[in-house]
């Protein structure tokens, strides 16, 4: 017994308890009737249908390993695309009064454009090859990347800035010393959310010409009538993103190692 | 100014290190019908002098002090380093300031190393120095640990520390102590006393407690407000560690406080 409540105590335990119980009352609900299968198919029917992409493949031959490179394929290159532009260029902007002035309005309408509404045009610039998609992605990300990063310059701690001043830390030294330490915190916040829209992002990037990806498999099962396959492709998905959040948090407290201090007081 | 008291700075016989000459400040983006933030203010601080300012919160103190380290320009005026006019930051003038200043990702031993940075030494010699300073202000075995880890009196004794780093001749301190509880507060001011006589530097020592002014300065700078100016100083020959009971120190507490209203 007491063995069972240290172990309830874990934060890891918790968690996974909560989200068994609530998959346990999915599947009694499916079982009893409730919902209706072709809607919300049981969990044990889920699984099934992992199985069957996994083995014989959705469609027939496309496997589920397939769907997931291919997304994570995607989800990478329009990420990276997007942070290796966003980083140096909100660094500018944020540590020249100037340049943020120009941008501002620049970046507020860019970011406030819902990024699936291009899809449309992203299919005439760049057809409906990988390009768009990535492109599609890499829009998404960036505008949210750049948003952060330069809001992570811009207010460094003005009293940081001035203690560095009288330690003669002038220009580049105090820019590589102070402001991108200072900054880091908030960039690396950036990276995760920009991450999450491009998770989001994904599904309907892969609406355009290609059965290959989760996405794509999300979207194809539905003129199946295959709610089965959807969930499943949700899943994988989910688990695809948990995975990266969780490696992006081990990036964190790898460069963060000062802010591990403040996750106590959180506690 | 000096003649308002009854205490008068006896003249310097000492070279004079900082120099306040005439000087005024109006912030920009503020409504010019309000009376100017520092209005006229002189002030001559000799070679290894520790002096005061005193006064209410919002009287211009760490407007002054920020101007002496460069931080900020003056409107009108100037201010003198070795008969200089000072134009901006740096160049051995260390600060410690009123709110929590150290860099965070640092840990306590690398901010001091940070403060040694533009000094000739080799890094392993500055490294030495950084950890001598550590051991100087009392945090031997806490020099790996974070800021974050660190209670609001060793933090402050870091950010002493780093300032001591740039060998600087001349230490401007803003409410060092402000934020702490009396009884760290007066453990601190023993400690900076200690410091300061090894390491002998010219001090402008901003607070708004008359005591600790008067535990620790050779001379106490009053500043009043709306304009900021410095409404009397007084000299306070007295051997340290003084006793908060002295005579003299009760009297001239008695005297500040009401140059104070
Ligand atoms: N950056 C600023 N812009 C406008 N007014 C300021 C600024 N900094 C300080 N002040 C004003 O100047 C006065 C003196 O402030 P300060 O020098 O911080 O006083 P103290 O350190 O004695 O409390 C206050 O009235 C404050 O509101
Ligand atoms: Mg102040």
């Amino acid at each position: 017994m007491t063995t069972l409540a240290t172990l309830l105590r874990h934060p890891q335990v918790q968690g996974l308890s909560f989200l068994a119980a609530l998959v346990l009352g999915w599947e009694v609900a499916a079982d009893v009737g409730v919902l209706r299968p072709y809607q919300f198919p049981a969990p044990s029917r889920v699984v099934e249908a992992v199985w069957e992409i996994a083995t014989s493949g959705f469609p027939e031959g496309v496997k589920l390993t397939t769907h997931g490179l291919v997304t994570l394929g995607r989800i990478l290159q329009g990420f990276l695309l997007a942070i290796t532009l966003a980083i140096p260029l909100g660094l500018l902007i944020g540590w020249f009064p100037v340049l943020d002035r120009m941008t501002l309005p620049v970046i507020t309408f860019a970011r406030s454009v819902a990024t699936l509404s291009l899809l449309p045009l992203a299919i005439v610039w760049f057809g409906t090859g990988e390009l768009s998609k990535v492109l599609l992605i890499a829009y998404g990300c960036f505008w949210v990347m750049l948003g952060n990063v330069v809001a992570g310059v811009k207010y460094v701690d003005p009293v940081l800035i001035r203690a560095a001043r009288t330690m003669d830390a002038s220009g580049l030294v105090l820019f590589r010393r102070v402001v991108l330490p200072a900054a880091l915190p908030r960039i690396l916040t950036g990276a995760r959310v920009s991450l999450g829209v491009g998770f989001m992002v994904i599904v309907g990037a892969e609406m355009i010409g290609t059965i290959r990806g989760l996405g794509a498999l999300i979207m194809e099962a539905r003129t199946f009538y295959r709610a089965d396959i959807s969930l499943a492709g949700i899943a994988a998905l989910g688990l695809l993103g948990f995975g990266f959040a969780i490696g992006l948090g081990a990036l964190e407290r790898k460069l963060l190692p000062w802010h591990r201090g403040l996750e106590d007081v959180r506690r | 100014m000096s003649g308002l008291t009854g205490a008068p700075a006896t003249g310097d016989a000492a070279r004079p290190k900082i120099e306040v000459v005439g000087l005024a400040k109006r912030y920009a983006d503020v409504d010019a019908a309000q009376p100017a933030v520092l209005e006229r203010i002189d002030l001559t601080v000799a070679e290894n002098e520790f002096v005061s300012l005193v006064g209410r919160s919002g009287c211009g103190k760490t407007t002054l002090l920020n101007i002496i380290a460069g931080l900020i320009a003056p409107s009108a005026g100037e201010v003198r380093v070795d008969g200089k006019a000072v134009t901006g930051p740096g160049g051995g003038k260390g600060m410690v300031f009123q709110q929590q200043a150290l860099f965070p990702w640092l840990t306590a031993l690398q901010n001091v190393e940070f403060g040694a940075r533009t000094r000739a030494l080799s890094p392993a010699a500055r490294r030495r120095e950084a950890e001598q300073l550590i051991d100087l202000v009392g945090l031997a075995g806490y020099a790996e640990r974070y800021p974050a880890a660190l209670s609001g009196g060793m933090q402050q004794r870091v950010a002493i520390a780093r300032a001591l780093a740039l060998d600087p001749q001349i230490l401007l301190m803003d409410e060092p102590f402000g934020a702490l509880d009396e009884i760290t507060r007066i453990d601190m001011q023993h400690e900076l006393l200690r410091v300061w006589s090894s390491r002998r530097k010219t001090v402008v020592f901003v607070t708004h407690s008359i005591s600790e002014a008067l535990m620790l300065s050779d001379r106490v700078a009053v500043m009043r407000a709306h304009p900021g100016v410095i409404a009397a100083e007084f000299r306070i020959d007295l051997p340290r560690p003084r006793q908060r009971t002295h005579a003299e120190i009760v009297a001239l507490h008695d005297r500040i406080w009401r140059h104070l209203n």
